[in-house]
């Protein structure tokens, strides 16, 4: 049932009429980058609009997790990675050497590929985060962990058990608790490195309509190697191939009429 | 287990005989197997089952002659007549080295290992690591000569007259450093034995610490985590179950360490107050007297080592009570 109503709204989320340009959040202009000697990224130039949903989608090895991982500069903690170009977060240079990585990090937050509950119990998972920006009562800390775990659409499944650790929830359940653990903190923009790919379809609903609700208050940028969840959950999707950026449109339009041959091809499953 | 029957039918199909005969031929090798394995298994509990008997039993007469009062007799006199034997001061001069030892061991070892694993470039991290391995490779004599050649005389001339200096006239601490310098001390055999136990931790701490998934560190630092702060919350944590193993591994050498410290802890039975007299640990007891001994003296001594076996257990029993401890607090 739920899948079902999920898609419905899901389709309908997907605007007729190209939607109004947003204010860009971020904005990536002539961005390169090197695996140490692998110029693994080439010239890439897009903008995130604030509060809107983002979709890179190409095949393996193109460079969209390589991408997403510079937006919080997650590239930095390895030796002989780098990025050269210009990246904006609003005011901000990512790439300046000299930027606080916590506080960039605090407005950036990431979701990954596989569950990543800290080991700890539930509600530490999530107030470990806030806590690292904010000194607040016990009290208030009770309020703002049951908003984050109802933000992540997980508070009624947990609000018994919040004690539990964060490792004996399904793996579905631990995917929300990341995507509220990374709420709790107020980011600015999201990160989802194919949130879904190692959850069951119902769980694979659930986030997606999480991501939808999410992107009321911030904005997102989402790797994922389904396209129908590309189409479903985003404003905008960037098509990736062999590290450059072939396609830049309308998630309606990208899917409907791209204007590149390969990014056809690979819609239409002719490779990748 | 319906798949495998499954496949099993359709190879069957394919060539009957063969199989039946090749399968026969796997269930011997499977039974030979199963009572090899077992074999070793069991023989470990008759080994250990051994030691433990023959210890009682050439403990008997000691035991029979002192009773529980060994546990709190000080005084160790085996020429008296009829001879006095007590255990107290070797169970004081092990636990306190012991606890002496682990309290700078555990620090340092977790400190390196993560100064390895996460802060060091990468250049550093080979010459470290092999000097650390190196370390442990050093045998145990080679430590007590050097504690009594360098370590004791420095400690003797220069850093007891120091803390005697920091704390003279504060109610326990002066105590605790008070006393004649002697080169042969508790404290100088504690810092040979956290010397010698190093290795155990940081080798262990930095295997395990390397097992932490790279995505699991990376959503800590995802969050704005600095690198203690990972550490802290997600690196010790997740492996402290083979951290602290690393650290009872290191406990029981400690305890059990014998050479390097009969050489420089003096064999004094009496028990002092202040960590720079000197003192004995059960290890050395033995060693320095075993060969002179006889009768009931001898009987004293294995019950010495029966008291470091039971001790040993209790130690290893009382990480086993706290890892759980730490795993329901742990909410698993």
């Amino acid at each position: 049932m739920t899948e079902l109503s999920v898609s419905t709204t899901a389709a309908s989320h997907v605007p007729q009429v190209p939607l109004p340009e947003a204010p860009p959040k971020v904005t990536v202009r002539s961005l390169n980058f090197y695996y140490g000697e692998h110029h693994a990224l080439k010239n890439i130039n897009l903008t995130l609009g604030t509060n809107r949903v983002t979709a890179f989608i190409g095949p393996s090895g193109c460079g969209k997790s390589t991408l997403l991982r510079i937006f919080n500069r997650m590239y930095d903690l390895y030796p002989g990675q780098r990025a050269v170009g210009q990246l904006m977060l609003d005011q901000t240079n990512i790439l300046d050497p000299k930027l606080d990585l916590n506080l960039l990090r605090a407005r950036v937050g990431m979701v990954f590929q596989k569950p990543t509950p800290f080991p700890m119990t539930i509600y530490e998972n999530i107030a470990f985060g806030i806590r690292l920006y904010e000194k607040i009562s016990k009290s208030e800390m009770d309020d703002r962990v049951e908003k984050a775990l109802r933000g992540g659409a997980l508070w009624n499944e947990v609000k018994d058990k919040l004690n539990a650790s964060g490792l004996s929830l399904s793996g579905g359940q631990q995917q929300r608790l990341c995507i509220a653990r990374t709420v709790a903190v107020r980011p600015e923009v999201i990160l989802f490195d194919e949130p879904c790919s190692a959850l069951d379809p119902i769980s694979t609903a659930k986030v997606e309509e999480l991501i939808q609700e999410l992107s009321e208050d911030y904005t997102i940028a989402i790797v994922t190697h389904n396209m129908q969840q590309a189409a479903r959950v985003s404003d905008k999707t960037a098509f990736m191939y062999l590290g450059e950026l072939i396609e830049f449109d309308d998630t309606n339009k990208i899917f409907t009429s791209p204007s590149d041959r390969r990014t056809q091809d690979y819609i239409t499953g002719r490779f990748g | 287990m319906a798949d495998m029957a499954v496949q099993s039918d359709v190879m069957e199909a394919a060539g009957p005989y063969d199989r039946a005969k090749a399968l026969s031929a796997f269930k011997l090798g499977d039974l030979t197997f199963y009572w090899i394995t077992r074999i070793s298994a069991i023989s470990v509990l008759l080994i250990l089952g051994g030691i433990i008997l023959s210890l009682i039993a050439g403990a008997w007469p000691a035991m029979k002659e002192y009773g529980f009062a060994f546990l709190w007799t000080q005084r160790w006199a085996p020429s008296a007549d009829p001879p006095v034997l007590g255990a107290l001061g070797p169970i004081y001069g092990t636990l306190i080295t012991s606890i002496i030892a682990m309290t700078i061991a555990i620090p340092v070892g977790i400190g390196i290992a993560i100064f390895l694993t996460e802060l060091c470039p990468q250049m550093l991290r080979r010459p470290i690591g092999i000097a650390i391995e190196l370390l442990a490779g050093i045998p145990s004599i080679i430590y007590g000569m050097w504690g009594f050649f360098v370590l004791g005389p420095f400690l003797a001339n220069t850093f007891q007259p120091f803390m005697i200096r920091i704390f003279e006239g504060v109610p326990v601490l002066g105590a605790v450093f008070a006393g004649p310098p002697s080169y042969l001390s508790l404290f100088n055999a504690a810092l040979i034995l956290a010397i010698m136990v190093l290795p155990f931790i940081t080798a262990i701490s930095v295997d395990v610490f390397k097992t932490v998934p790279p995505v699991l560190k990376e959503a800590a630092y995802g969050m704005g985590c600095t690198t203690w702060e990972v550490v802290r919350s997600v690196v010790i944590p997740y492996t402290r179950v083979g951290v602290i193993g690393g650290i009872m591994l290191a406990l029981g050498r400690a305890l059990g360490e014998t050479m390097a410290v009969t050489f420089i802890i003096g064999n004094s039975f009496r028990i002092s107050s202040s960590i720079f007299a000197p003192g004995t640990t059960i290890s050395a007891a033995i060693a320095s007297e075993f060969a002179e001994s006889d009768g009931l003296h001898q009987s004293g001594l294995i019950l010495l080592g029966l008291l470091l076996f039971v001790l040993t257990f209790f130690v290893l029993a009382g990480a086993r009570l706290m890892l759980m401890r730490l795993e329901t607090k742990a909410g698993k």
